[in-house]
Formats: structure tokens, sequence, C-alpha cells
């Protein structure tokens, strides 16, 4: 037998399975490269941008997204149609299992209305139903480049 | 020994040379600065229309105000949260990228909106004036709105939202007037710095 043959080998294997397996489990939603941009003077809106990527072998499902420091948080799609640009709200955004979907400018973003102060910190979280499947804070960035 | 060369071999050198002058051509081509990136000149620059309309500081804005310098004209509205920021940030960054390069011919950025029910002027100069000194914020009737989008083919129509807000869907074009108050270039979206930081000197004529 080949493990006979190589104690070391076999020993090392194992430890590799054994680091493989262990750790911390990774989280089924993960949220990165937050943008969190600073609302235009005068307005009341503004827009966020990340990366979402689902760990999980099943789709997840986000129907609502939500913030302490803004009264509404929709997800909207920038569309570009026959040289005509729409905006469109998202009602549920589904994130394939194993894969990442990009909210970033001129496609999918959040959109965030109605601030309750001059936010320099963000906190978003993300929901299906009443579950929170992920809550997220990341600092305001200004929208210069 | 000494080769003579066959009228076959003769009428394969002749081809082979023709398309290696033919390629070097088409390279040549293809490599000359004055192509442009997406710009697209107008070929034959069409005249404002009259019409009347008012500035970021209620001042009368007409025909007139877009002579004398080259104008880069988006048509958007100051409740719109990405595209219309991000294609200003753009005009604006490349703007910044030729003074930076030394170009002598800038243009100015001007933000026409679609929506002037809720963009009065002081909302609008707030918006544009966040974007860079000299940018020119135009709004007033619908009417007038409708008179200059009507004459550049801009569409324009309110989008109702769930909430009963609403939104503008829009023409993404961003329009070059030139010093003589013509539409006479475009750039359709989406749009990159340094399409317009190739393209606009050449179109200028400042390269």
């Amino acid at each position: 037998m080949v493990w006979n043959k190589f104690p070391v080998l076999a020993v090392l294997c194992v430890c590799i399975l054994i680091s493989a397996c262990g750790g911390e489990p990774k989280p089924p939603l993960v949220a990165t490269d937050i943008v969190i941009i600073e609302a235009m003077p005068g307005k009341k809106m503004t827009s966020a941008y990340l990366s979402l990527t689902n760990h999980t072998d099943a789709a997840i499902s986000i129907t609502g997204v939500s913030s302490p420091e803004f009264e509404s948080v929709e997800i909207h799609e920038s569309l570009l149609e026959d040289g005509v640009a729409k905006m469109r709200r998202i009602p549920e955004l589904s994130i394939p299992a194993n894969t990442t979907v990009l909210l970033e400018r001129g496609g999918k973003h959040l959109m965030l209305m109605r601030p309750t102060g001059t936010p320099t910190q963000v906190t978003l979280s993300f929901q299906n139903g009443d579950t929170t499947l992920l809550s997220v804070r990341a600092p305001v960035t200004p929208r210069n480049n | 020994m000494t080769t003579i060369m066959g009228p076959k071999n003769l009428l394969i050198a002749i081809v082979l040379g023709g398309a290696l002058a033919a390629g070097v051509f088409v390279a040549t081509k293809l490599n000359r600065p004055a192509e442009l990136q997406s710009g697209f000149v107008v070929p034959l620059p069409n005249a404002l229309p009259d019409f009347s309309l008012l500035d970021q500081t209620g001042g009368q804005v007409n025909a007139n105000t877009f002579r004398g310098q080259w104008d880069l004209v988006f048509f958007g509205f100051t409740n719109c949260p990405d595209i219309c920021p991000t294609t200003l940030q753009v005009l604006a960054n490349a703007k910044r990228e030729l003074i930076d390069s030394g170009a002598t011919t800038l243009p100015r950025i001007v933000l026409v909106s679609v929506d002037p029910e809720r963009d009065t002027p002081e909302l609008l100069g707030q918006y544009v004036e966040y974007f860079g000194e000299g940018n020119l914020g135009v709004t007033g009737t619908l009417e007038g709105i409708k008179t200059l989008t009507a004459a550049l083919g801009i569409y324009f129509e309110k989008s109702p939202t769930q909430s009963g807000d609403y939104g503008v869907d829009h023409s993404a074009a961003v329009l070059v007037i030139n010093p003589d108050g013509e539409f006479s270039a475009l750039f359709s979206a989406p749009h990159l710095v340094a399409s317009y930081v190739h393209d606009l000197p050449i179109i200028m004529g400042d390269d």
C-alpha cells in the first residue's frame, strides 16, 4: 500500500485536509468593497455600491435593505436602453449560489433616501422578510473620483 | 548558383508586396491620433433654437449663452443619484485632466434639467458647482426645456415610482456645442474620462 511506503506523505495529506476543513466557517453572505457616496449639497438622497458574495450552495434572496441613518433604502438598477438612461427599483435581489453580484455605478446600486442626520458612518442591513442576512458598517466617502 | 524568378513566383511576389503595402497603410491609418475614440462629429452642425431658460443665478439663458466657448451639455436632474452625478464627475475629471495636460481650450460643463418642476435655480446651482467652478446649470419652464430638447433630439419622460414619487428617463448622451452656438458633436454613454481627454482636443481643434 502506498501509504505504508510513504508515511510522511500520508501525514502531510491528513494535515492539509484538517487545515482545509478547520478555521472559521465562512458567513453565507459577505459584503466587500463598500462605497457609500456623500449626498450632493441640498439633496436628500445618495447611492451606495458594494459586492455581495453568496458562499452557500443555494441562492440567497434580498427583499429589503435598511439603515438607521436613512429613512428608506431601496435596491435600484440604472439601465441604458437605446441611448436612454432609466432607473428602476428592484424589489428582490437574488444572489445565485457561490456567486458575487456587483452593485456598481451605472448598474445595480443602493439608493439611500432621506438621511436622518449628516452621517459619516452608515450601517446597512440586508434582509429577507423579517430575517436579517447581513449587517455592515462603512464610512461615507466623497464623490470625487 | 543563380536563380531566375519565374512568372509564377513573380506574381506571388507582387501579390505579397501589395498585401504588405496595404497592411502598412491600414496600420498607419488606425494609428492616426486624429481618430476619435467615442465622440461623433455631426456632419452639419445645427444652430440652437430660439429658447428662453434660467441659469443657477436666475439669469436669462438663451442661444447666445452658448456662443463664445465650447460647451459639454448633459441633460439630467438633481434627484438622480447614480447616472447623472457619475456622468458629471466624468466630465469634471476629464476637464481636470485637460487642464493638467496644458490644454488651452477647455469646455464649460452644462447640466440642463429635465426635471424643472423640482430643480430650482438654487438647487441646480449647488449641484453643478459641486463638480467645479464655471459650470452652468439650466432650468426654467417645462415648455422652455422642451423647445431646446426637441430641437436637439433629446428624449425625457417622467417615470412614476411605487412610493408615489417619480424619476425621469432621459437621453444619456453629452452634446458638444461649438463657440458659434451650434450642436457639433456628441458622446454617447457609457462615458469614459479617457475618451473625452483623447477626443475633445481633436473636436475643439486643440490637438
